[in-house]
């Protein structure tokens, strides 16, 4: 499965069946209270019953992801940050090794190819953080390998559209 | 010597370990205090209340390899609303893991956000095995980090400090397990119910 999680409404082409696309702004999704509850109450389950309830299972079973957000200070802007905040259900609380460093033990999350599609960077400074932020989620998001393609907002449209059109051309 | 106001913009802000490290940290310090927990309501009212102080300290736990979405609609409101004169703005940050380093990324938003606004960089303390670290007899480690961040923030000095568990990475895991199994005992839940692979239900 393949999942296009966008923080805007997009014209994207047609997509193959297996490509579901989730625009966030259409969705309600509140913040992550840090309640430990998905860890140590109900286990996999977030206790906040909103739509993020059917987005994070989304992610964790996708083997191709590509997520469409505005950077905020070399980060992803409130839409996509609360998204992956909520979606800590798809960890457990406890801890192994990656790579030599200590992360959250995945449950049932498939390996992921990654296309992150950021827009609405101020400089160089702030796209070379981004870069540094998605190698962090790639280690605790469960990226295979991962990819930042970085688009000016008015150009975004036409760059996703190019991203949709390479994932349908190599499958 | 200044004054300093802290923001605690952990998203479980009053039971929250940032409210236990932002206690400590007010009794290092050496002069006036003020500790603020944020919420969804209150941004304005902080902003305005920055007015008052020489420095600002931002306590906060790691979030998705971030800053938490509540500390970032604070700065997004804060860019709207800068005080007129701007305080020095330092970072106490604390995360699960182990490695301390795993907080750089959030800490450079931070950074990036005071460059972008024009607010003075100050001073860093990164806590790793922020979780549980003050429950254990390695407390006194981050007693002695905070008191040395209270003063290069006090003296206007420019220190990036970080402080955790001086445990190998194996023990970490044992103990690690230990806390968290604790905690959903706690909660009526076992080891094994925590540890299902399971993702609502499938």
């Amino acid at each position: 499965m393949k999942l296009i999680l966008s923080d805007r409404t997009l014209a994207l082409p047609e997509c193959g069946f297996d490509v579901e696309w989730i625009d966030l702004s259409q969705l309600d999704i509140t913040n992550c209270v840090g309640c430990f509850g998905c860890w140590t109450r109900t286990p996999g389950k977030c206790v906040i019953r909103d739509d993020a309830v059917r987005v994070y299972p989304r992610i964790a079973e996708s083997s191709q992801v590509m997520y469409i957000s505005r950077i905020r200070y070399g980060g992803y802007d409130t839409p996509m940050k609360t998204m992956l905040e909520r979606a800590i259900p798809i960890q457990q609380a406890f801890i192994r090794l990656v790579e030599g460093e200590t992360h959250h033990v995945q449950r049932r999350v498939v390996p992921k190819r990654a296309v992150i599609i950021g827009y609405g960077a101020r400089s160089d400074a702030e796209r070379a953080l981004f870069r540094r932020l998605v190698a962090r989620n790639a280690r605790n998001m469960n990226f295979e390998r991962h990819r930042v393609v970085f688009a000016a907002e008015q150009d975004l449209e036409q760059i996703v559209r190019e991203e949709v059109l390479a994932w349908e051309a190599s499958c | 010597m200044g004054s300093v106001m802290l923001i605690n913009a952990s998203p479980r802000a009053p039971r929250s370990n940032s409210r236990r490290y932002a206690e400590l940290f007010i009794r290092a310090w050496p002069g006036e205090s003020a500790c603020f927990a944020l919420t969804k309501t209150n941004h304005l009212e902080l902003c305005g209340e920055l007015e008052h102080y020489s420095d600002l300290l931002l306590v906060f736990p790691l979030y998705a390899d971030g800053i938490p979405v509540t500390l970032l609609n604070f700065l997004k409101t804060l860019e709207e609303h800068p005080p007129r004169h701007r305080p020095t703005v330092s970072v106490l940050i604390n995360c699960g893991f182990l490695e301390p380093g795993q907080n750089d990324v959030a800490v450079q938003m931070v950074e990036l956000f005071c460059g972008q606004n024009g607010y003075p960089f100050g001073s860093v303390l990164k806590i790793g095995g922020g979780e549980a670290i003050l429950d254990t007899p390695f407390r006194g480690l981050v007693r002695r980090k905070l008191r040395k961040l209270a003063g290069a923030i006090s003296a206007g000095r420019h220190r990036s400090l970080q402080v955790t568990m001086p445990l190998p990475k194996r023990l970490f895991l044992r103990a690690s397990t230990a806390y968290w199994t604790d905690m959903g005992r706690r909660g009526g839940v076992t080891r094994e119910q925590m540890a299902t692979m399971e993702i609502e239900g499938r």
